[in-house]
């Protein structure tokens, strides 16, 4: 990749390769990530996502290929790259009967604080976080996104050279997902480099500087969000009639100001909305006086089965074979 | 909630001071890391009850419902039962630190610590030391209420070591097969069921409660090799003194309880080492 120009790359791999017996989780993976960018891996269930994300943590071993972060081995010298980077992982794992303060005082003092250093930077953390009203609480009575706060803080007890989040706002109502959000924007605002991944494209194109379609363990498509979006289409809105006569009276009606497509089945006429909020006034507008009953008028993005659709022509799929909680003795026999 | 602020971040950060040497590195992890474990168990109800009240509840139970019906030639019920009653928690030791890692495993959280530029030899060390810890707990309160309700072991200095040494080498050894057994079988529940049904049956086999001589032939047999009743016979032997008849087991007890300890940690060290080294939870 070489959206940015930047002489120090922070990961790069090169046929990175994970097979767990006959299942192959990730076939030859290759990327550059320079400092400072954020680089979504994008993808349903099963994709590769997590595998990628656990051989850069060091977690699990390459079959083949390599993994450096800041030109260090992950295999060789994984003690080093574990000192450069943090990782959140998919279940916000922190230890539920301890309290918000006491879980990053032992990320703290894991990292190497001693106990006043260790003091010191907790609490730093729990007032930028906001964390204040749960701070003593044990963890596992905290709601959902206090929960993803006190995991993202976790991570950040150092200023680590990468930071990866596996997928940050999984399971998340949509409030504490725009925290988490803001929470990431301030951390690419203060130049951490940061590795995201998530099954939600509306995610990867608010956040990521590049974005990483994965299926099945390979590259579907890669690129920023305007280049993927350019190949996806864009956001439409959508107008669905009460019955189909309603239907094509509207698409008579919406033709002479608007391109036009519609489904029949769905009674629903789809307009491009390249202007966003813009394009849905103006069929609003349109709409206006109309005796036709309407029952929804929407603006609507490309999700990720739309991206699958457009880039693979197939739906996205989730693979049988979950990686994850369920296959620990896949991964024994091979790493 | 308000939108977050992080410009100050760079600022707030410490040096980190320079790492020291591997092995202190080690020290200081596992402490921490062992830290962590005690610091919960006034938290979980469940984990408390089972270092306290389980403990207190057995003790009252079979000594003054068992113990109304068995008459043991030669002693107190309570000389007999207490000795028997610290070799079963040993062996329960299995059971609690089979299901501490299995919900550890679980919920990620040694996937964090193993993302750490932590020695994970300490991550399993505090796991097991702390696992000793908490047995420790439960068998001085089992030893506690047995003084006080009338058991009376031999009280020479060398009884007393000898009963600790005995007493530390069966929760270090049963304490690695159920880290071992945490990590094969993945999740508290399957390791709390299991964990019973192998343990209690060997447990009430051992002597425990009831002389073996005293058994149906057929079963007395397994009795008299099941592994827990060397154990028993011999915290039995060291504390009051008695010698049991039986097998060669029975008869050489501190031998052979020391060499299934050996052997069980000569087993589940390992084992527990590469299934740590290898096992991933969760995804």
């Amino acid at each position: 990749m070489s959206t940015r120009s930047s002489n120090e790359l922070v990961v790069v791999t090169h046929g990175l390769t994970k097979e767990f017996g006959d299942f192959t989780a990730v076939k030859e993976f290759d990327l550059e990530v320079p400092s400072g960018t954020v680089v979504s891996l994008l993808g349903p269930n099963g994709a590769g996502k997590t595998t990628i994300v656990r051989m850069l943590a060091t977690l699990i071993k390459p079959t083949s290929g390599t993994a450096e972060v800041c030109g260090h081995d992950v295999v060789k010298e994984s003690d080093t790259v574990r000192s450069l980077l943090s990782l959140t992982g998919q279940f916000a794992a922190l230890e539920d009967n301890l309290t918000a303060r006491e879980n990053l005082l032992l990320m703290a003092r894991l990292r190497g604080y001693n106990r006043s250093a260790a003091v010191r930077v907790t609490d730093s953390l729990i007032e930028r976080f906001d964390m204040s009203e749960f701070r003593d609480k044990l963890v596992k009575s905290v709601s959902g996104g206090q929960r993803r706060r006190v995991d993202l803080a976790a991570s950040l007890v150092v200023q680590p050279k990468v930071l990866i989040l596996d997928e940050p706002t999984t399971g998340l109502d949509p409030r504490s997902r725009q925290v988490v959000w803001n929470t990431i924007r301030e951390l690419v605002g203060i130049g951490v480099t940061l590795f995201l991944t998530t099954q939600y494209l509306e995610e990867a194109d608010a956040l990521a500087d590049y974005i990483v379609l994965l299926d099945h363990g390979r590259v579907t498509a890669a690129g920023t969000s305007n280049e993927l979006k350019a190949r996806i289409g864009d956001q439409r809105v959508d107008v669905i009639a009460a019955d189909v006569a309603g239907m094509e009276e509207l698409a008579r009606l919406l033709s002479t100001n608007f391109e036009i497509s519609t489904s029949s089945e769905q009674r629903m006429i789809s307009i491009p909305a390249p202007h966003d909020v813009e394009d849905l006034a103006k069929v609003s507008a349109a709409l206006r006086g109309v005796s036709v009953e309407i029952d929804e008028v929407a603006l609507r993005r490309p999700t990720l089965d739309d991206a699958f659709l457009a880039l693979t022509g197939q739906p996205a799929t989730e693979t049988k074979h979950d990686e994850g909680r369920r296959t620990p003795e896949l991964e024994e026999s091979h790493s | 909630m308000s939108i977050l602020t992080l410009e100050r971040a760079p600022a707030d950060y410490e040096v980190l001071p320079a790492r020291p040497s591997s092995f202190s590195r080690f020290l200081r992890e596992t402490w921490l890391l062992i830290a962590r474990g005690l610091r919960t168990i006034p938290r979980v109800p469940t984990r408390l009850s089972d270092v306290t009240i389980q403990p207190i509840m057995f003790t009252l139970l079979f000594l003054y419902i068992f113990g109304s019906a068995i008459h043991i030639k030669g002693m107190t019920y309570q000389n007999f039962l207490l000795p028997g009653l610290i070799g079963q928690s040993l062996a329960f030791g299995v059971i609690g630190a089979g299901v501490a890692t299995a919900t550890d495993f679980a919920s990620g959280v040694v996937d964090r610590f193993r993302s750490l530029p932590v020695t994970r030899l300490s991550v399993i060390c505090a796991q097991v030391v702390g696992q000793v810890i908490e047995q420790i707990l439960g068998i001085a309160i089992v030893a506690g209420i047995g003084l006080a309700l009338g058991w009376r072991p031999e009280h020479s200095v060398t009884t007393v070591l000898a009963l600790i040494g005995l007493i530390l080498l069966g929760l270090f050894a049963f304490t690695w097969f159920g880290v071992w057994l945490g990590m094969v079988l993945k999740t508290s529940d399957a390791m709390q069921g299991i964990g019973f049904a192998i343990m209690l049956p060997l447990s009430f086999l051992a002597g425990t409660f009831v002389p073996i001589a005293g058994l149906k032939p057929w079963i007395r047999v397994l009795a008299e090799w099941d592994p827990l009743s060397s154990i028993v016979a011999s915290v039995r032997h060291v504390a009051q003194g008695t010698n049991a008849t039986g097998s060669w087991q029975l008869t050489h007890p501190v031998v052979s309880m020391v060499g299934w300890c050996v052997l069980i940690i000569a087993v589940c060290v390992p084992l527990a080492l590469r299934r740590f080294r290898t096992t991933t939870a969760a995804g």
